[in-house]
């Protein structure tokens, strides 16, 4: 395979992780400017495990997961009392200390003869593990597809979970929700933890995937990115974000007539669409005739059902 | 319930099974980059790639030359150029097409008897190309 399919196709598949996560707040009806403060805590963790501490990958995923789901918590906790447009700010406030922070983090450690580590705002360079490893190019792609789909099967089995039809009620209504009894701030809590969570394991591969990190790749950027994946795609299934990184990335990215346009195609991408689906192209409507028109595909009625109907 | 054991279980398993402890004492590319404008938005680069342990000039290997926007990435990706051998053993030149001016992290990537990635950081602005300065300057500019 080309090295630039391989190349884009892994950079559609991490950031899909962080589309994911800001896709999880969304559904709890928060949006979250700050999803890329925890893709940035995982990137640093899991980058700090292999290359200074020597762990093995799949640790230091877990481990980056792990960072991104507790500062998420830690975050929630204050936060997650605001809403609308407060709570946006705060995770807006809240990813641009981070970044600071960032810039400021040095601990660096002599490996093989040179200085690794996080350097302030130099970054953080010589996340080798691939390459000491001889991990080739397509087989950390299919780490972050294989990844990614343990993911999805997450969403999909949330969706059909008692948990999952909490998160949609409180988005709905949280007053509502609370009135059937469902514990709003513990709930939406564990959806930020989630959320971080899988904002971390995306940026402990991107930190491996590229061998590079650097305070400003964390920006804002990637955060209203990040929440217009969902946007645009839609909220109504978890392959709504995918389906927006994949209009972004695939297609705006990968034609080269759109390149130095993208970001005004994009921009007013997402404002035609908020204005004509405010839920995204996969909303929740969409979404029920699909699964409706798939299981009469796959589920035909019994014989007598269909000569019943048929008789005038 | 079960589920979510199920799940912590295979998350727990692929964290044992992917590759263990990094060789971490392993030879290194060093590379200096110096490129300069040759027209709108392009520019030639001069690489010099050595070995970081001995200092002697890096011959034989395939080197790419890719570029990313830090301050948008994996948003503006360059579709890596091959680089050529230069006149000197170690020096590649490779010619790139940018989308705009403002910083971006070269990608190199070597390929044959060394496969590794070296970054560098420069501020590809339209008369000259200077080290990027990650704090004084915004990321990019349209």
């Amino acid at each position: 395979m080309d090295d630039y399919l391989v190349s884009v196709l892994s950079n559609i598949g991490v950031i899909s992780f962080v589309a994911l996560s800001a896709y999880l707040l969304l559904l709890t009806g928060e949006i979250s400017f700050g999803q890329q403060a925890f893709f940035a805590i995982g990137a640093y963790a899991a980058g700090i495990a292999t290359a200074l501490w020597g762990w093995p990958l799949g640790a230091a995923l877990v481990w980056g997961a792990l960072a991104g789901g507790t500062a998420a918590v830690l975050v929630g906790l204050p936060t997650l009392r605001l809403h609308g447009l407060y709570f946006a700010v705060a995770t807006l406030a809240f990813a641009e200390t981070v970044r600071l922070l960032f810039e400021q983090f040095r601990y660096q450690v002599t490996v093989d003869g040179e200085q690794v580590g996080p350097n302030g705002t130099d970054g953080f360079r010589g996340i080798r593990y691939i390459f000491e490893n001889d991990v080739g190019s397509l087989q950390f792609l299919g780490l972050i597809y294989a990844l990614l789909l343990a993911a999805l099967a997450a969403f999909v089995l949330l969706e059909r979970s008692r948990l999952g039809v909490a998160f949609r009620m409180i988005g709905e209504d949280a007053t509502l929700a609370a009135l059937n009894g469902i514990a709003v701030a513990r709930t939406k809590l564990l959806a930020a933890g989630l959320a971080g969570a899988l904002a971390g394991v995306g940026g402990g591969l991107y930190a491996h995937l590229t061998t590079y990190v650097e305070p400003r790749i964390f920006d804002v950027m990637l955060g209203v990115h990040s929440l217009a994946y969902g946007l645009i795609g839609g909220l109504g299934t978890a392959f709504g974000p995918l389906l927006g990184v994949l209009i972004d990335i695939g297609l705006l990215e990968s034609v080269r007539a759109f390149a130095g346009y993208r970001m005004i195609i994009f921009g007013g991408l997402v404002a035609l669409l908020l204005i004509l689906r405010p839920r995204g192209l996969l909303d929740e409507r969409v979404v029920h005739r699909i699964r409706r028109a798939w299981f009469r595909l796959l589920v035909r009625p019994p014989a007598t059902e269909r000569l019943n109907r048929d008789l005038p | 319930m079960s589920r979510v054991r199920l799940i912590c279980v295979l998350a727990a398993t692929c964290a044992v099974c992917l590759p263990a402890e990094s060789a971490l004492a392993q030879v290194r590319a060093k590379a200096d980059v110096a490129c300069r404008p040759a027209g709108t938005l392009q520019y030639d680069c001069t690489i010099v790639l050595t070995n970081s342990r001995t200092s002697e000039p890096l011959i034989g290997v395939t080197l790419t030359v890719g570029a990313d926007m830090p301050s948008m990435p994996m948003m503006h990706n360059v579709r890596p150029v091959k680089a050529d051998p230069g006149p000197t053993p170690g020096t590649y030149q490779a010619r790139l097409a940018l989308e705009m001016h403002g910083d971006w992290a070269l990608q190199l990537n070597l390929a044959g008897p060394l496969r590794d990635r070296v970054l560098r950081t420069l501020r590809f602005d339209p008369d000259r190309v200077t080290p990027a300065a990650a704090t004084k300057a915004p990321g990019h500019k349209h």
